[in-house]
């Protein structure tokens, strides 16, 4: 489980940090031309690569959010006794996410 | 006239402003359905799993007080300030997991003071609550303070604006989604400041070649300032005499004072994070929720200390009139120039050492991130406040005081409202906050005052049976008393009598501020534990019938059969115990 009922909190979480990184990365490549600007950083251009980073973990947590709420509305787990055994057996093993 | 802001942001930096607030507002308009009971407001329906407790755990603690904080005692104290971790925090998180949190969740008790009238009696409940309340609204108004200064002199805003709007926002969201609203946003935040700092220590060390390179220039720093040479980059090692190190401290004060008392009384029963495990979905997320938390706080130093350390030495050979020590700016005197101490030495403004290193490493793009991550912890810092506050004022003041035995609507009605005014009076305290040198000492000193006696209240609560609600009480008004008259008798070094100590008359003068707030502490916490043994033996205690779930020999042990290895209490506590040694033993 990843949140109160209703909320998955990598949703919002996922989401700032993917606009976070378009924005930054962005910057980042539009100004990777200007090294005045990026002198301060020690000439790294510490906007694409951050940016890069950022939207790498934004998107890794909304596949993830997406990923489990589409596995959820394919079939209630507990709805099959098959399913409802595997929950136990997860509960029972701290595996469920 | 007021002087020109150091940075100036591009809209690029206000944008990703813009997107966080945003992001935090969307956070609270997604779960306002989601609160229709007082326990969904105040205790998030006690639904969360615990890796979002646990990181809500640490993240409530990350206000200003901590990252400005550590930043400047970074630049202040040198490494050793991580003794704030791994004496003054790990050990007693591990403490709360396994052994207090089977009473807080167990009990069932909603808050704190609850706990404490199940466990002793209602007025000893209403000292803590009062007590607790008042400090909340206190500390967030200090870390507003903190915050507007900040941002009116590092970009020239307006203070109101900056405290007025900040207020505003944390107010949104918690009215909109309570306790739930607070915690993810306190996980959004420890993210932020995650992504918005590693880069610049990253940076920052990069600058000045490395922790080698550091280590050697602030060799140069501690012997100018007539220390041992690894005074800043070592924990202990000089430890072994209070003049011998930048804290003042030795190593006794330290351990018992910060790492024990101080450490414990906070982590142990401040209501502002054993709130968090409380939201937890189940008695072992509980548990887990402070040791997981653990994991992320033992290398928060890297994050938040190594900036300040970094700060002090970036840029140092090019130091001019105006006299600060690498990026650390001189305090300015009245008239315009650097203020200077007693012996002629330039005053540092150590709070800008964290700050400074945003606005000289970062272009903007980055700027802006590194902002929004210290702007996220001011504001979550405050929510945090504003939770614990809503939830001690509803259920410990309002429905045990004023009104009994409404219902439920009424109760969530009355947190919406506290929440109001919880964010009313803070804004009001911002204003009245200031002329401490560093945010962090004050905390401290609060902190000795009122939370010093409450470990030994709890520890004798829970583990012996014998302790009454009278000894606890007596006990409680006793270590507050003593505190005061401690600190009212001693002085640190260099500091006229006054708000510091020293007005009741000097019998004792310590080498440093934190030395006094320690030992104030230490007096506190061994005069609330003998008084509430004496005065419980005086008086009858409760039936065992009544105790049980309440205290330790009465309240069958959780069980951990069925779990995995790793997500055992037990074991990891034990995982993170032994990383915190290696941390100590690799900085000794």
């Amino acid at each position: 489980m990843t949140g109160a009922p209703g909320l998955d909190i990598r949703l919002p979480i996922g989401g700032l940090f993917t606009v976070l990184g378009l924005l930054v990365g962005g910057y980042g490549l539009a100004t990777s031309a200007d090294a005045v600007r990026y002198a301060p950083s020690l000439g790294v251009n510490i906007n694409l690569w951050w940016g890069l980073v950022m939207l790498a973990f934004g998107v890794l947590l909304l596949a993830a959010a997406t990923h489990t709420r589409r596995r959820a509305s394919a079939r209630p787990a507990v709805e099959t006794a098959e399913g409802s055994a595997t929950e136990e057996r997860e509960h029972r093993l701290g595996l469920e996410r | 006239m007021a002087p020109a802001p150091v940075a100036q942001l591009s809209p690029i930096d206000y944008a990703i402003m813009g997107v966080y607030f945003a992001a935090v507002l969307g956070v609270g308009w997604g779960l306002r359905r989601l609160t229709r009971t007082s326990t969904d407001f105040f205790l998030s329906g006690r639904s969360l799993p615990p890796w979002i407790t646990g990181l809500a755990f640490i993240s409530a603690n990350l206000g200003a007080q901590e990252v400005i904080g550590m930043g400047a005692s970074g630049a202040k104290y040198g490494i050793a300030t991580s003794h704030f971790y791994w004496v003054g925090a790990i050990p007693a998180m591990v403490f709360v997991g396994l052994f207090m949190m089977p009473f807080y969740y167990g009990s069932r008790a909603r808050s704190v003071p609850e706990y404490l009238r199940l466990r002793f009696d209602e007025k000893t409940r209403t000292l803590n609550a009062v007590s607790f309340a008042v400090m909340t609204v206190f500390s967030s108004g200090v870390s507003m303070y903190a915050m507007g200064k900040l941002l009116n002199l590092l970009l020239g805003w307006s203070f109101d604006v900056s405290v007025l709007v900040a207020a505003a926002i944390v107010l949104a969201y918690v009215l909109l989604g309570g306790l739930t609203s607070a915690i993810y946003n306190e996980v959004l935040q420890f993210f932020l400041i995650v992504f918005g700092f590693a880069p610049l220590v990253a940076l920052g060390l990069y600058a000045v070649g490395g922790w080698h390179g550091l280590s050697s220039r602030l060799a140069e720093v501690a012997t100018a300032r007539g220390l041992p040479a690894g005074a800043y980059t070592h924990t202990w090692s000089t430890l072994g005499d209070a003049t011998q190190n930048p804290i003042g401290v030795e190593w006794f004060g330290l351990v018992m004072g910060l790492g024990f008392v101080l450490s414990f009384g906070y982590w142990c029963t401040d209501f502002l994070v054993v709130q968090r495990a409380m939201a937890a979905d189940s008695m072992t997320a509980a548990r887990r929720t402070p040791l997981i938390a653990a994991v992320p706080k033992m290398l928060f130093p890297f994050l938040v200390i190594l900036p300040g350390m970094i700060a002090l030495v970036l840029g140092a050979g090019h130091e001019g009139a105006a006299a600060g020590q690498g990026l650390v700016p001189a305090k300015l005197a009245a008239g315009g120039g650097p203020l200077l101490d007693g012996a002629g030495r330039v005053v540092l403004d150590y709070d800008l050492a964290t700050p400074m290193m945003l606005v000289r490493l970062f272009p903007s793009g980055m700027l802006g991130l590194g902002l929004t991550a210290l702007l996220a912890s001011f504001m979550s810092g405050m929510a945090g406040n504003v939770t614990a506050f809503n939830t001690v004022w509803t259920y410990d003041i309002y429905q045990s005081h004023i009104r009994r035995g409404a219902s439920d609507t009424h109760y969530l009605w009355m947190g919406r409202v506290a929440t109001v005014a919880g964010v009313a009076l803070a804004v009001a305290a911002a204003y009245v906050a200031g002329a401490f040198n560093n945010i962090m000492d004050l905390l401290q000193l609060v902190f000795a005052f009122v939370n010093a006696p409450l470990f030994a209240t709890f520890a004798l609560g829970m583990f012996w049976r014998r302790t009454t609600g009278h000894g606890a009480f007596a006990g409680l008004l006793a270590g507050t008393a003593a505190a005061a008259i401690h600190h009212g008798l001693t002085l640190p070094a260099g500091v006229a009598p006054g708000v510091k100590g020293g007005y009741l008359g000097v019998l004792h003068t310590f080498p440093s501020e934190l030395a006094q707030t320690f030992w104030t502490a230490i007096v506190a916490w061994v005069t609330c534990f003998v008084v509430t043994i004496l005065v419980s033996l005086a008086t009858r205690p409760r039936p065992a019938d009544e105790l049980r779930g309440l205290v330790y020999s009465l309240t069958p042990r959780p069980s951990d059969r069925g779990l995995p290895l790793l997500a055992r209490p037990w074991v990891l506590a034990a995982a993170v115990l032994v990383l915190t040694l290696a941390l100590n033993l690799v900085f000794f």
